[in-house]
């Protein structure tokens, strides 16, 4: 992607996608709607849920070399947050007050508001950004029933990978780093002691807790859902990564009955935990937060209940997408192309390095990307979350062969499965009541 | 040709008194009886919150709020913190009053500072004392341990009882300055020569508390304990901050569920439904604190 403007050979290439685009805009700007000032000064509202201040920087510098090309167009970042985002979308939704382009928000989220009429089709972006430099299949998280695509992922992200640090496993006499749930129990308990405790799962009531557990039913062989939604919760998979969870409990800190991402993060990289489970902005944060475990800690896959069941990762698909009710939708969707620009698109990958992968091949295979120090540090670990991100499922997208679950959204935010999780762990109640329980919660929010 | 007589003087006074109080009634109207109104029609709907696309379904969420096990879990849970942090306010309360009503050095500084909590964002006083209850680097937790009165770290909002035992806590932290200011008004009030009488008659401090400063405080205490029940009641931000209602739906009040259903569940329908059932019991206390307050003005 080094002349973005200037490759031919497709029906549509991204230069005429960007002229369409333009001339849209125009047009919109013309008629005169919502989001231009008294001026003619178009305001772009961009939301998103990745907010650290390095990553503002960056944004800033995207948005600078976007208004700069745009004359008469200004873009207003404003952060989210990941467990609030469903109720501030909700309220701009129902209010029609929407913003102009949502960023990094999950993908699933993305299908169940288009399900209801409430995204833009977002073909015409992809095709501005030019499909064939994403990764294969990088987009099909995002491809709805109708066929079109809903948004497209601003990167990668692999979420629930593992975190550990070697000098405790050197302490604690381990030689290798745990594939099992069994050899990460044992570990776990080796390493606990001196007030470093084995991990930091999250039993909170929130969204932490049950994207992660979902992650362990599928890494007992499980599923939540069959490839055609039905709801297959009550299964052994299921229960087994409850007895698993349950009795991971001692190992964690006592606090961990309410963690959520950020404390989970912080834990880590603290050093109050021997093992995480997080993203790539471990890597950052210990950088500047602990570094003398920084030589210490590296990543690996979660690890499964039996080597023979296949790996699985989380990965959110944090997206692009714009609400169908916004003003101005061509600007936005120049803006949301641009956004992948190397120029801006490096920088901003590099504002949370690991953390936000690249989507796009030809950013991934760019020296540019590669000429970062945390990067460049640790080479293993992010290739590897770069390849298990790739790999990676939702509760929207749980396999290829699953159909997109436009109520994972729901799911996720009623906290059904994070409340099963602590009924089991917390209240030690009957796991198959539990269960049944949450059987029915889901049922009612696929019905609604 | 007929006319008609000049309005008496009576129906004129009587159109401009329409007139007159016309603003009022179209305010009342814009921001009382229209979201009223509207939150009972909505409970009839099922609605999809970020649409508002809705169909009809009558009685059904009212069906479903009286068969929920949620619905009377976060009642339970509501009518707990209500009652727990309403006795903590006014004992933390009454007791700081009166203390700040004695001739003490500094009793303007400490008159300023005990209302601090109170006028503290709550977002700003809930991330303290998330930090206060961090079970990691948390100073209670560290206190404790170097006191050795507890051999690990305590778990302040992530398991039952210390959840609701926290929150009620800080709740009463919050918002006892409003019971002080109420009563320290009162106490600032009570003739002295009450006082006097009772001591020369051999009443000693307790005595002079019972029998004086209580009843002297009654009425006042009366309306402070309406006001802060209703308040409490509906107490959304602090309890979600802290807990989000968990664990499990532990210290879920009625605020939270409505939040839950209108904003994460998109029923809007439903959360009005709820939101329907807790107005009706904040009605009970309205017409309390109401006839209350005549029987003041009456006495």
């Amino acid at each position: 992607m080094t002349d973005w403007l200037s490759i031919e050979g497709r029906s549509i290439t991204r230069r005429d996608a960007l002229k369409h685009l333009a001339a849209a805009g125009l047009a919109t700007a013309v008629g005169g709607c919502g989001g231009t000032d008294e001026d003619g000064t178009i305001t772009l509202r961009w939301w998103s849920t990745q907010g650290a201040p390095a990553q503002r920087a960056a944004y800033r510098a995207q948005i600078d070399l976007f208004e700069a090309a745009h004359p008469g167009v200004r873009v207003v970042f404003e952060a989210m947050s990941d467990e609030g985002y469903a109720t501030q979308l909700a309220a701009a939704f129902a209010s029609g007050e929407v913003p102009h382009l949502i960023t990094h928000m999950p993908s699933f989220a993305v299908q169940g508001y288009y399900a209801h009429g409430l995204i833009e089709p977002f073909d015409d972006v992809i095709e501005a950004i030019g499909a064939d430099e994403f990764y294969p299949g990088a987009n099909d998280v995002y491809r709805a029933a109708d066929g079109r695509y809903v948004g497209t992922s601003i990167g990668n992200t692999a979420a629930d990978m593992l975190w550990i640090r070697r000098d405790l496993m050197e302490r604690a006499e381990i030689e290798a780093i745990p594939e099992t749930w069994d050899e990460l129990r044992a570990a776990c308990r080796a390493m606990q002691g001196g007030g470093i405790y084995g991990a930091p799962l999250p039993y909170g009531l929130n969204s932490a807790n049950s994207l992660t557990f979902i992650g362990f039913i599928h890494r007992a062989g499980g599923s939540v859902f069959t490839p055609d939604l039905e709801i297959a919760l009550d299964q052994q998979a299921t229960y087994d990564a409850l007895e698993f969870y349950r009795s991971m409990l001692e190992l964690c800190p006592p606090g961990a009955t309410g963690y959520s991402w950020g404390e989970m993060l912080t834990s880590f990289v603290s050093g109050a935990t021997a093992t995480g489970l997080y993203a790539g902005r471990v890597l950052a944060n210990v950088a500047a937060q602990n570094p003398q475990i920084a030589d210490s800690i590296t990543c690996a896959l979660y690890p499964r209940m039996s080597r023979d069941i296949p790996a699985w990762t989380y990965n959110d698909f944090p997206c692009v997408c714009i609400p169908s009710a916004a003003s101005n939708k061509a600007e936005a969707k120049l803006f949301a192309a641009s956004l992948f620009d190397p120029a801006g698109y490096i920088p901003q990958l590099h504002a949370a390095p690991g953390h936000v992968l690249p989507v796009l091949e030809t950013v991934a295979e760019n020296p540019a990307y590669r000429d970062n120090e945390i990067i460049d540090r640790y080479p293993q670990e992010i290739d590897l979350m770069a390849s298990a991100a790739a790999q990676g499922y939702n509760l929207g997208f749980e396999t290829t062969a699953h159909q997109p679950n436009t109520k994972a959204g729901e799911i996720i935010a009623s906290n059904a499965i994070a409340e099963m999780v602590q009924r089991v762990v917390l209240n030690d109640e009957n796991p198959q009541a539990a269960v049944g329980n949450t059987v029915t919660r889901l049922e009612e929010i696929m019905r609604s | 040709m007929h006319s008609d007589p000049p309005p008496s003087l009576e129906k004129r006074y009587a159109r401009i008194g329409v007139v007159l109080i016309a603003p009022t009634v179209l305010v009342f109207c814009a921001v009382i009886l229209y979201p009223l109104i509207s939150a009972i029609y909505l409970s009839l709907f099922s609605i999809y919150t970020p649409t508002l696309a809705g169909e009809w379904v009558g009685v059904d969420n009212y069906t479903a709020l009286l068969a929920s096990g949620d619905f009377w879990n976060a009642a339970l849970n509501t009518l707990i913190w209500t009652v727990g942090t309403l006795m903590l306010q006014l004992v933390f309360g009454v007791a700081m009053a009166l203390l700040l009503n004695q001739s003490i050095v500094f009793q303007s500084l400490a008159r300023s500072l005990v209302l601090f909590p109170y006028f503290l964002s709550t977002v700003v006083a809930v991330l303290v004392w998330r930090w206060l209850f961090n079970d990691l680097y948390g100073i209670l937790n560290h206190v404790l341990l170097i006191a050795g009165l507890i051999d690990a770290p305590v778990n302040w909002l992530g398991q039952m009882p210390n959840a609701m035992i926290s929150i009620i806590l800080v709740g009463a932290w919050k918002y006892f300055p409003f019971v002080v200011i109420v009563v320290l008004a009162r106490l600032q009030s009570i003739p002295e020569q009450l006082y006097e009488a009772a001591t020369i008659d051999g009443a000693g401090p307790f005595q002079r508390f019972t029998d004086i400063t209580l009843p002297q405080l009654r009425d006042v205490l009366v309306v402070v304990v309406l006001l802060r029940a209703i308040w409490d009641f509906k107490e959304f931000d602090l309890i979600y901050l802290m807990t989000g209602g968990g664990p499990v739906r532990a210290t879920q009040t009625l605020s939270l569920l409505v939040y839950e259903e209108a904003f994460r569940l998109n029923r809007m329908g439903m959360a009005s439904t709820y939101a329907v059932a807790m107005m009706l019991v904040l009605l009970g206390f309205t017409l309390v604190y109401l006839r209350q307050t005549n029987r003041l003005e009456e006495g």
